[in-house]
């Protein structure tokens, strides 16, 4: 099999040739693979593989050096962070952000986009429709702390919660975005096994339900179990890309993760 | 004046802007913020100078227009400064639990009770080290060149101690830390380098030059509490053109911001020689590029560079 | 729980800094009313104080909306009050070298658009970059503007100042006279030391008015701005601004728009300073002026509104009684005992309460929104401070 050569009709997400350097070390070396709608892609990867970086450029906060990303069709190579995350591609981060003097479910009232009550002139023009649309989206917040089984913490402040339930209540929140492609920024990073299996059941419903998902994850089985494909990064550009049996029966795999980290 | 007579009040007064600038673009990059106590630490460093001077005497001898006492007060500014700089990190800014915004408000809070402990104690008038001012050196003269022995002094002090810098960060073990911390503190910080130590002689370093400039500032015009503060945002300007976070960029924007301060009456002269048209516009530029205007120009200087460059001139690209 | 109903559950509910502040309060308003009772302390001057108080927490306001709000440092709010003091003065000022002789709302209205496009331009080229580079470039603001005030004396008379400034209700019906209408008045309280009430008292009585207008109104817009989505969106750049990003906000216009909020009102904490004080100076452009309203705003809690109406009483407090020390018992010159007030006060709260004494503690969100639901479980430790907890190490 080719390098990420798999048949890609439906691509929500689709990167090509990307690269970017810092102070002449490439970090992404022409890294080149797509998304299939409706999968939960998996990108693993050694340590300094550029899977981050990918993740950066991907979203907006690099500006790649070369190279192009499409998300559902629509070229957003270089646009800023909210514009890309405007057509409908929403990331997570690896250390779960904190929101000081925020309840739980004031944190989640940041994830909608483009709520009527995000312009300032609306709150005094049209104060009904910006209660209005905070009502729908604290009901939509709470259903989904409720289908996270998280809703006892709703109003519990969002920087005294466990380093797992952040991780959950970000997945959460990112739902109230409603992305079309959500990028994990590996999910179950110091997260106690509970927990860890919690999150993943999570992600395979709300897969089901219709998000795609992409996600950078060093635990091997938690990968191996939820994602197909899976994509491998080395040295700044993707090895091979294929089901979680071929990637790992893929002796280049091996050597990378052997040799890697240099 | 000639050209050559504000280029040699630039290399004066640059020096001084740099031996400012270093000291606030070390901490800025080791100890991770925006030192507004900066300016006032200067300030001490005069002050200190001043004391030390009045009590010492002139000690017999001079050097290029000096007293022995001077350059012994010098010291004791270089000295004050340094132990009040790590005084403050010791007993205020080390205990903080807040992050580099918070150390930097906090730092404007010890700015000011440097600058009132200074006030109160000397008033808020201007004042002179009792040195005799001395003529220009009559040779330079007929070059329209204006300079006295001590401006020599100064260029000369300020070359040595720059020097110095530059080899303790290039040839020594502290110096390499420092680099390295500058460049990357977590990694500085698992690779073994004691941390808190390399902080520490960072303070005492860029106190310390920020003590000497505030000798020789007081030196080349006066003393007064506010010496320090007027010059933080001209020192600000020169930090921020050579990139936050590099010596040696500090070094080259202080040179150039302090060479465009003093070069500012001729720019001046230039520009009223120029044919500049429509009129308005001729008018507002003789205006606005004028000595009262010298501290806005490194202002004007200094968001133009973050428009186009906020790296600095030496750093990379827009980030 | 209204403070009059039930007077007893709404002191309970206080926590403790609450009741701190409140417990301040009614033994410094006691002290004002005894030191007025007494004769001490004249009415006019009184109210002229309550009148500065009001300036100084609009000016908080203003801070409170760029710091507080969104985490935005700047160090030029002595400019944007003196543009808001310098607009209005100019326009509407006898010895105005420019136009002068406008109605005082034409120089309110000059006052705040020049303020905006100021705003605009110091916040292009900052706010795209991180925090610390508004703090170094907003300093540099300040000073700029305070040398064209001293420096072009065709616009501004320079170091002169402005005189002549009419008060604000010059022109109005009713209002303008109204200070010549009123009766004097003539108070015993303590036999032998009557208090008069003349038109000078009825003109200060209007400022108060006045502050109390500008004030109110911009309580209403801050206190409804912050409980709103946008406030929402401020407050996560505040925290986090990568994830304010990456949730699709353009942070970019959200900080300019929180800036130059601020800078409107600190504008209009100015355009109020004209015409209490009646002349305007370089001297009111003086850094210092920028401190208060730091003081005032950490002081208070970044963030809380009704912190930044505390502080502004503190700041009012440290000014006069600087002066007054310096009159009656110790002869300090005040300047630099204010300057080191400031110092230890921010050196202070930094060290030991960094969130400020009133930081904002309830839940915000659209008030229609929460009030359709159950409330929250009262013991929410929520947000809301701990009692006990925190404070009491």
């Amino acid at each position: 099999m080719s390098e990420g050569a798999l048949p890609k009709d439906d691509a929500v997400l689709r990167v090509d040739d990307l690269q970017k350097s810092f102070g002449g070390l490439a970090a992404t070396d022409h890294a080149t693979f797509a998304v299939e709608r409706g999968t939960i892609t998996g990108l693993i990867g050694p340590n300094g593989a550029g899977k981050s970086t990918l993740f950066n450029l991907i979203s907006g906060f690099y500006e790649p050096d070369g190279g192009t990303v499409e998300v559902n069709g629509t070229d957003v190579t270089g646009m800023e962070p909210y514009q890309v995350a405007d057509h409908g591609l929403i990331r997570t981060f690896q250390t779960p952000r904190k929101l000081e003097g925020m309840t739980v479910r004031e944190a989640m009232l940041v994830g909608p986009r483009n709520q009527p009550g995000e312009s300032f002139v609306n709150l005094f023009a049209r104060p009904g429709t910006v209660g209005e649309s905070e009502s729908t989206n604290l009901a939509e917040a709470e259903r989904i702390l409720e289908e996270f089984e998280i809703d006892h913490l709703a109003t519990q402040p969002a920087t005294d919660i466990s380093g797992g339930q952040m991780k959950l209540v970000e997945l959460a929140r990112a739902m109230l975005a409603e992305p079309e492609v959500l990028l994990l920024d590996e999910p179950v990073a110091g997260v106690n096994p509970t927990l860890a299996k919690k999150l993943k059941d999570q992600i395979r419903r709300l897969n089901e339900q219709g998000t795609t998902f992409l996600l950078i994850e060093h635990d091997m089985e938690f990968v191996m179990d939820l994602a197909d494909p899976i994509v491998v990064l080395d040295q700044g550009s993707v090895l091979t890309e294929g089901t979680p049996e071929e990637v790992q029966g893929d002796d280049r795999v091996i050597d990378a993760y052997l040799g890697g980290g240099t | 004046m000639t050209v050559l007579g504000y280029l040699a009040n630039g290399l004066v007064f640059s020096s001084i802007i740099v031996l400012g600038s270093i000291g606030l673009s070390l901490v800025y990059s080791i100890a991770d913020f925006a030192n507004f106590a900066h300016g006032d630490t200067m300030t001490v460093g005069a002050y200190s100078a001043l004391v030390t001077f009045g009590a010492v005497g002139g000690l017999g001898g001079a050097v290029l227009g000096l007293p022995y006492g001077f350059f012994l007060a010098l010291v004791a500014g270089i000295a004050v400064a340094a132990v009040v700089a790590v005084g403050t990190e010791k007993l205020v800014y080390e205990p903080l639990d807040v992050d580099s915004i918070g150390l930097l408000i906090t730092s404007i809070g010890i700015a000011f009770i440097y600058r009132a402990v200074i006030q109160i104690r000397f008033g808020s008038d201007f004042t002179r080290f009792g040195i005799q001012p001395l003529r220009p050196i009559e040779a330079l003269v007929p070059y329209g060149v204006r300079v006295t022995l001590h401006d020599v002094a100064i260029v000369g002090s300020a070359v040595v101690l720059v020097g110095g810098l530059h080899v303790l960060l290039q040839y020594t073990d502290l110096g390499r830390k420092m680099r390295a911390m500058a460049d990357n503190p977590d990694l500085a910080r698992v690779s073994g380098i004691r941390t808190k130590r390399v902080k520490l002689w960072t303070w005492v370093i860029g106190a310390g030059l920020a003590g000497a400039g505030g000798v020789f500032l007081g030196l080349f015009n006066q003393l007064s509490p506010r010496m320090g503060f007027n010059l933080l945002l001209v020192i600000f300007a020169a930090v921020i053109l050579g990139g936050i976070g590099s010596v040696y960029g500090a070094m080259a924007g202080g040179f150039l911001i302090g060479m465009i301060n003093q070069l500012t009456p001729f720019f001046s002269n230039v520009v009223e020689a120029l044919p500049i048209w429509p009129g308005w516009l001729a008018a507002l530029l003789e205006s606005l590029i004028s000595i009262e205007y010298a501290n806005a120009i490194a202002f004007v200087i200094m968001v133009a560079v973050l428009l186009v460059r906020p790296n600095g001139i030496a750093g990379e690209g827009a980030t | 729980m209204s403070l009059l109903s039930d007077p007893k559950a709404a002191v309970d509910d206080l926590s403790r800094p609450e009741a701190w502040v409140l417990g301040v309060s009614v033994a410094f308003a006691l002290f004002l009313l005894g030191a007025l009772l007494t004769g001490a302390l004249g009415p006019t001057y009184f109210l002229f104080l309550v009148g500065l108080a009001g300036m100084y927490a609009l000016l908080s306001f203003g801070l409170n909306a760029q710091w507080g709000f969104t985490g935005l440092i700047n160090f030029s709010v002595a400019a944007f009050f003196g543009i808001g003091a310098y607009g209005s003065a100019l326009m509407t000022a006898d010895s105005s070298p420019i136009a002068g002789g406008f109605n005082p709302l034409v120089g309110l209205a000059v006052a705040l658009v020049v303020a905006f496009v100021l705003a605009l331009l110091i916040g292009i080229p900052t706010l795209r970059l991180r925090a610390d580079y508004l703090a170094i470039a907003s300093l540099g603001l300040a000073e700029v503007v305070r040398l064209i005030v001293l420096n072009e004396r065709w616009l501004t008379n320079g170091s002169a100042g402005v005189r002549g400034i009419p008060s604000f209700f010059e022109g109005w019906p009713v209002f303008s006279t109204l200070p010549e209408t009123m009766p004097g008045l003539r108070l015993v309280v303590i036999p032998g030391s009557p208090i008069l009430l003349g038109t000078s008292f009825w003109r200060a009585s209007l400022n108060v008015l006045l502050v109390l207008a500008f004030a109110g109104a911009t309580f209403f817009v801050l206190r409804r701005a912050h409980r709103s989505p946008w406030g929402r969106v401020l407050r996560t750049i505040r925290s986090d601004e990568d994830l304010a990003r990456a949730l699709g906000k353009n942070t970019y216009s959200y900080k300019m728009q929180s800036f130059v909020l601020g800078s409107l009102i600190m504008a209009l904490a100015g355009v109020f300073y004209t015409h209490l004080n009646l002349y305007v100076g370089p001297g009111d452009l003086d850094p210092i002026t920028t401190f208060y309203a730091w003081v005032a705003v950490i002081l208070g809690g970044s963030g809380s509104n009704r912190g930044a109406l505390f502080g502004g009483i503190v700041i009012v407090t440290i000014r006069e009684g600087t002066r007054f020390l310096n009159d009656v018992a110790l002869p300090i010159d005040p300047a630099p005992l204010r300057l080191l007030l400031i110092g230890v006060v921010i050196v202070a709260v930094m060290r030991y309460r960094p969130q400020g004494i009133l930081p904002p503690q309830r839940e915000l969100i659209w008030p229609s929104a929460v009030d359709d639901r159950d409330p929250p479980d009262p013991p929410s430790s929520g947000v809301r401070e701990q009692k006990g907890g925190g404070g009491d190490e």
